[in-house]
This record gives C-alpha cells, structure tokens and sequence, in this order.
C-alpha cells in the first residue's frame, strides 16, 4: 500500500504546463528527495500533496493524487483537513511572530482544541521530538524570534508536527541555514522517517544522498528518473540523472 | 578605430562625475533648507505668543488675544474621529483586496477607484462632506460630519499603506498557517495583521499628519469661525487648528494685531504634525523590533 | 549518533564478520590438513561462497558511503581502509580455499613428517595467529597491536626462505615421493602470502587511525613510526 501515489498528473499555471504526466508512488514511512535545478518542477510538484498550490490563482491540475488511497482533488475534500494531515516546512525558518510555545500551540489551537493541559503536553513531546527542548525550555514564553535560524527550523518542524501529520513536506528546508544547524536537521529528518512519510525537495544533492531512501529527478516539468537513493547516485539509468548528479549539467 | 587617449578620458570621467555630484548635493541640501527656512520662520515669529495660556485659554477680544484652547481640542477630535472612520474601513478593505480578492477585473478596479479616491482635491471632499453629512444626512455642522469627510480623505491613504503592509508579509507564513489547517482569517488574524501591524500603523500615523492639517474639507462641514466653548457632542461645531489659522490671516477682526497669533497658531499645528511623524518612527521602531525577522 | 556513524558502523561490523569468517576458514583448512580431513576441507571450500558475499557486499556498501554521504577526513580513511581490508580478507579466503583443495588432492598416505621439518605447523600458526591480532587491533583501534604484525611477518618470511633448503633435502633423500613436497611448497608459499596480507590489513589500520601511510616503507623505518 502506497502513502502518496500520483497518477498522470498534469499541473498548469496559466498557460504553461509545469508537471508532464507525472507517476510516481511513495511508501510510507520513507524518506523521498525531489531532485532537479531550478524550475524543473519539484516545488510545485510538493505543493501538490497539500494543494498549496490551490492558493495561487489560474492553476490547473490534471490526473490524480491519492493519499492513502483518496483522491485528494476529488469534489467535496476538505482542503483544512488534508493539511492537518500534511505538515509542511519552508525554505526559511519562519515562525509566527509569537512565543516559541504559542508556535507549536498554534496548529492545535487554529484546529479548535481548547484543553490547557492536552496542548501543554503536545507541545513539549513535539518540541523534544526535534531534540529543541533542552534548548528552549527555560524561554518557552519568548519571541521566537530571538531562536538561531538553525533553531527556529528545528521548531517550525515541530510546530508541523504538533497537529500529528502523517505525511511531512519540506521545501528546501536547510538551504538558508549552516551546516551544522542543517546536519542537525538531516539527522532529525533521518530520525523522524520512523512516525512520518517525508518528502523533501532539494538543490543539495549530497542532502539527498544522506537523508532519502528514494530519490526522484525532475526535469522541465517531466520526472525522469526515480529509483532508490542508493541506485540513483551509484547507477542511475538515464544519461541525464547521471549528467545532473555529477554536475555536468547542460 | 582611434582610441580615445586615456589618461583624457579618465579625466573626463572624473569631471562628469563630480559634477553630477554636486548638482544632487545641492538639491538635497536646498530641500534642507527650504524646510529648514519655514520652520525657522514659523518658530521665530510664533514663539513669542506661545506660553502655557496660549494653550489652554480661549481666544478672546475678536481673537487678538487669548488662547487656542478650543481649536487644539477641536482638531485632537477631529483627528481621532476621522481615525475612527478611516482606520477600520481602510484596514479591513485593505486586508480584503490583499487576502481575499484573486487577481483579476474587480480587484483592478477597486485598486483604481482606491487611486482616483487619493487623486480628488481636498475642496471637493468638503463640498461632497457639505451636501452628503451636512444636508443629506442631517448631520449639520458638526464634528462628525468634519470627521467623516476628513475620513473619507484619508481613507485611500491607508488602504495603500495598508495594502503595502500586507504586501511585505512573506507569504511562506500565511502558507504556514495555512498548511496548518488554519482558515483564511485566522491566518490573517493571528499571523499576517501582527507581522504587518508596525507598517500599518505607520501609514495611520501619517495619515494624521496629514488630516490634521487639512482645511479645505472641514471649511463646510465643521469648522467655526468663533467659537469661545469646547464641543460638548458629535454633532457640535467645533473651532480646528488649520481653520482658525485660515481665519487670522484672512478674514480677523484685526488681521494685524492677530499676526502674532496666527503664527503661534501655525507653530502648534507643526508641533501636532511633528510629534505624530516621530511617534510613528518609534512605534514603528518599537514592534519592528518585536517581530523582527532574521 | 548520526546517520553517517550508524552506517559506519554497520560497516566495521561486517567487516568483523567477514574477518571472522575467513580466520574460521583458515583454521578449519589447517585442521583438515593437519589430519587430512577431506569434509572439512570440502567444507572449507564451500564457505568460500560465503566468503565472496561477504566481499561483494562490502563493496557495494562501501560504494553507497562514497555516493551518498561523501564521507571526509578519518570516515574517509575508514571506509578507504575497508574497501582495501576486504580485498585483502578476500584473498586469505581464496587462499584457505586452495589449502583445503591441496588436502583434498594429497594422497592419504601424505608424510606428516613433511610438515614438521618444514616448520609448516609453525607457519600456519604464526599467520593465524597474526590474522587474530590484526583484528582485534581493527577491532579496537589499536595501532600498537596492529604495528606488532610487522615483527610477526618477518619470522614467517624467515621460515619461508629456509623451506627451499629443507624441501631440496627431502627431495634427494625421497627421490620416489616428489609430489607432496611440491604442493606442501606451494601452501608454504600461501601462507607466507597470508602474513603478508594481515601486514596489509595491519597498514590500512594505521592508516585509518594515524592517517600514516607506511606501504613500501622498508622495515626498519616501519619500527621506528
């Protein structure tokens, strides 16, 4: 049974086609890297899982998206409640102009639950899920923006993950940090594979070689390639996710 | 082809240069003291008449002497009635046209009627304030009549800086609420509105600046020529600093004798319109720190 | 501990566990040659399948280090140290393997005498003796250990060069049982290959912890690092 699976997707923004026929089926409890340069598609591919794209205006998709099994597009789905089941981190850290507990609080808050103590609990298990609580524990009622960057990612993961997503989608979630803060947040994404289905897009290829156990190249809109992490980047089968992992792009 | 000598060049160059220079010093340095000159003009003949009385007392003796009282107050309710209008009205069309419209005819077009709005002359809002609040609506002369039409006039200013406010939001933070199962307006409320909230106040804050200096819209609507007593409702008229200044130097009892004033009067209005340029840097300062992003 | 280190040490693990295998095969070719035992020679033969899996998964792992973590400085050296460490186990099972096929092909009526003029016993002792050391020296870390498999090495050099004078004596006296000689010779020789493989192995080691490179170092300059 597959997590994610995506059927003949067809994505347009205005006129232009930016997804060509995309198939592609993702199992749970793994870890999968969107590769591909700029514009090939891998972002607005990502965006598809939580319709994030629905937000922009003049879109058109084609095809189907299932997440277990349910087609995420069909009439009558409640766009809230699939992203409850979502959870998404950006490319750069940005948490809420709010105190580093109201953050992770906030996804439980907006979601209607109101138990002083339930969110209490919720919110220092998820903090301690991305290992940030011996770091914050003291300052829960501060900014969190007197966080490092490193830190503020760490907790916008947990403020996704405080609403119990079954799916995490990270959209270059280390490529404004340095490294150790993004080691840090590889290892957590190693870590997290065990509750959640991850994807992430990235322009880092060692960073998908670390943390993805499938790896799927995009290119103008097409996937053309996807396969274990492993044989992509010992041997892929197509010239150009070869040209492109080694760097002899173009 | 001949090339140019270079060392002539370089020279050339250099002379251009310092002289495109000096031309944009000058300017700036002209703008300086241009305001700089006003000021000091205002100041140097205003100064003498201000005083503690001037301030708190009422005009007396055809307005040769006496105070100011009632026209400071006058224009403090003018200023906060028209805010009262025009902020809410302004922000929550603003967040309308930047959150929730999609981009398309009605969104152009409420964008233009916003522009056209700030492009009409300030006289022909006191006439539109005259014949809507004053007659239509039976207002009467009176403070809220002034104050709507003051409104009104600073209505397109803060959608615009609202509208800028909102627009300078990154929008990964309405995505992340969003992808957090959050609606639109508690995304709007509890995410976008605190991060734009330093802007938008600045732009309020400007916008008193500049309604509290206007006369033409309160020429019909509110404003008395003399009135010796504090407005005790909103449908009272009311004497307003710009208007009383208007009235000293036009059309007093005895525009020679009440120069002096006129100027005091004019020097307190600039003070109004300074502090209210101020606070708005240090507020803006102020919660531009606490959701300061790195 | 991160995902590099888990996967190092995975690593290191298995490598244990080929090197395990291939000192087992060793000594079950020494057992099966001391009392030609031909089913533990066949024996013997068969686990060196198991010995070439080993090798072939070692490869690929180590090939999935390079692609997908690009280790650097001391992982580097350590999964450059493995990747040679293997091929060097490899070729100690290939040489047990060819142990055991010479007590298969020996008539039963071998002269056990042969192996102790030949100081053979001693040999395979002495090799085995220093497989073990150098992987309790991987195993730990131990550069120390891992230097005392140069010292070994040159007693079984020694035994090897005198074998030639050895064998000749026993050729002239026993001019009618020419052939258990021969091979015996050729398991002498094998065995002096396995010291050096274990030296190899010992290089590696020191290279990996010490980022020392002591190939082709003569042996005096070895002692003194």
């Amino acid at each position: 049974m597959y997590k994610i699976e995506s059927k003949n997707v067809d994505f347009f923004y205005g006129a232009s086609q930016a997804l060509k026929n995309i198939n592609l089926a993702i199992k749970p409890n793994t870890v999968t890297a969107l590769i591909g340069p700029s514009g090939c598609g891998k972002s607005t591919y990502l965006r598809l899982f939580n319709r994030m794209n629905d937000l922009i205006d003049n879109t058109k998709i084609g095809g189907q998206v299932l997440i277990d099994g349910d087609d995420i597009y069909a009439k009558g789905v409640n766009v809230d409640s699939l992203r409850k089941e979502v959870g998404m981190v950006f490319q750069k850290p940005n948490p809420f102009p709010k105190t580093i507990f109201e953050n992770v609080a906030y996804g439980l808050r907006v979601n209607g639950i109101t138990d002083k103590k339930f969110i209490e609990e919720r919110v220092e298990e998820t903090i301690k899920q991305v290992v940030l609580w011996d770091e914050v524990k003291d300052k829960l009622k501060k900014s969190a923006f007197e966080l490092s960057g490193g830190q503020q990612q760490r907790l916008c993961i947990a403020r996704a993950l405080a609403i119990q997503p079954s799916i995490v989608l990270m959209d270059e979630p280390t490529s404004a940090l340095d490294p150790i803060s993004t080691s840090k947040v590889e290892e957590l994404i190693y870590e997290l594979k065990a509750k959640y289905t991850i994807v992430i897009v990235t322009h880092n290829m060692q960073q998908a070689g670390r943390v993805s156990d499938t790896t799927a190249f995009f290119y103008m809109g097409e996937l053309v390639e996807y396969d274990n992490t492993k044989t992509i980047f010992t041997n892929p089968k197509v010239e150009r996710t070869q040209n492109y992992i080694t760097g002899r792009f173009g | 082809m001949k090339m140019p000598d270079e060392n002539k060049l370089a020279k050339q160059k250099k002379r251009n240069q310092s002289i495109a220079f000096w031309i944009f010093r000058l300017l700036s340095y002209l703008i300086v003291a241009i305001l700089f000159a006003i000021l000091s003009f205002i100041v140097f003949k205003g100064i003498g008449v201000i005083n503690w009385n001037f301030i708190t007392q009422m005009p007396e003796e055809g307005m040769t002497k006496g105070g100011i009282f009632p026209a400071i107050v006058g224009t403090l309710c003018l200023v906060a009635g028209s805010m009262l209008f025009a902020f809410p009205v302004g922000v929550l069309a603003a967040i309308y046209m930047n959150e929730y419209v999609k981009d398309g005819i009605i969104k152009k077009i409420i964008k233009q009627m916003t522009n056209n709005l700030a492009g009409i002359p300030s006289i022909v809002f006191g006439l539109f304030g005259m014949s809507l609040f004053v007659n239509k609506l039976h207002f009467g002369d009176s403070i809220l009549a002034g104050s709507l039409t003051l409104g009104l006039l600073a209505l397109p200013v803060v959608i615009r800086t609202t509208e800028e406010a909102l627009k300078a939001v990154d929008n990964t933070f309405r995505h992340a609420s969003l992808g957090l199962g959050a609606s639109k307006w508690q995304t709007t409320r509890s995410v976008v509105l605190p991060i734009a909230f330093p802007n938008i106040i600045t732009g309020l804050i400007l916008s008193i600046g500049r309604v509290s200096g206007e006369t033409a819209p309160i020429l019909f609507t509110v404003a008395a020529y003399f009135l010796p007593k504090l407005p005790t409702s909103i449908f009272d008229q009311a004497m307003a600093l710009p208007y009383h200044l208007y009235v000293l130097s036009t059309s007093g009892t005895n525009i020679a004798e009440s120069r002096p004033v006129a100027y005091g009067t004019a020097l307190v209005l600039i003070i109004i319109v300074l502090i209210a340029n101020l606070l708005a840097n240090g507020l803006r300062k102020y919660f531009g720190k606490k959701v300061k992003m790195n | 501990m991160s995902h590099l280190d888990i996967e190092l040490q995975q690593l290191k693990a298995e490598t244990i566990k080929m090197w395990t295998l291939v000192n087992l095969q060793l000594s079950k070719a020494k057992e099966a040659l001391l009392k030609l035992d031909k089913d533990l020679a066949r024996e013997v033969i068969l686990g060196e399948r198991r010995v070439n899996a080993w090798e072939l998964k070692i490869d690929r792992d180590c090939e999935n280090i390079f692609a997908l973590f690009n280790p650097v400085a001391v992982d580097l050296r350590f999964v450059l140290a493995v990747l040679k460490i293997n091929n060097n186990l490899e070729r100690t099972g290939d040489i047990a393997e060819s142990i055991a096929k010479f007590v298969i092909n020996v008539d039963t009526d071998f002269d056990k005498k042969l192996l102790e003029i030949t100081r053979a016993v001693e040999m395979y002792d002495g090799a085995l003796f220093m497989m073990e050391e150098v992987l309790e020296a991987f195993d730990k870390l131990d550069t120390a250990l891992a230097r005392k498999a140069f010292q070994q090495d040159e007693i079984l050099d020694d035994i090897n060069v005198k074998v030639n004078t050895v064998i000749a004596d026993y050729i002239k006296n026993h001019p009618e049982n020419i052939e258990p000689p021969l091979y015996l010779i050729s398991v002498i020789r094998k065995l002096e290959r396995v010291g050096d493989q274990a030296k190899n192995m010992a290089e590696e080691i020191i290279f990996y912890i010490e980022a020392k490179v002591l190939k082709h170092r003569s042996k005096a300059e070895k002692k003194k690092e």
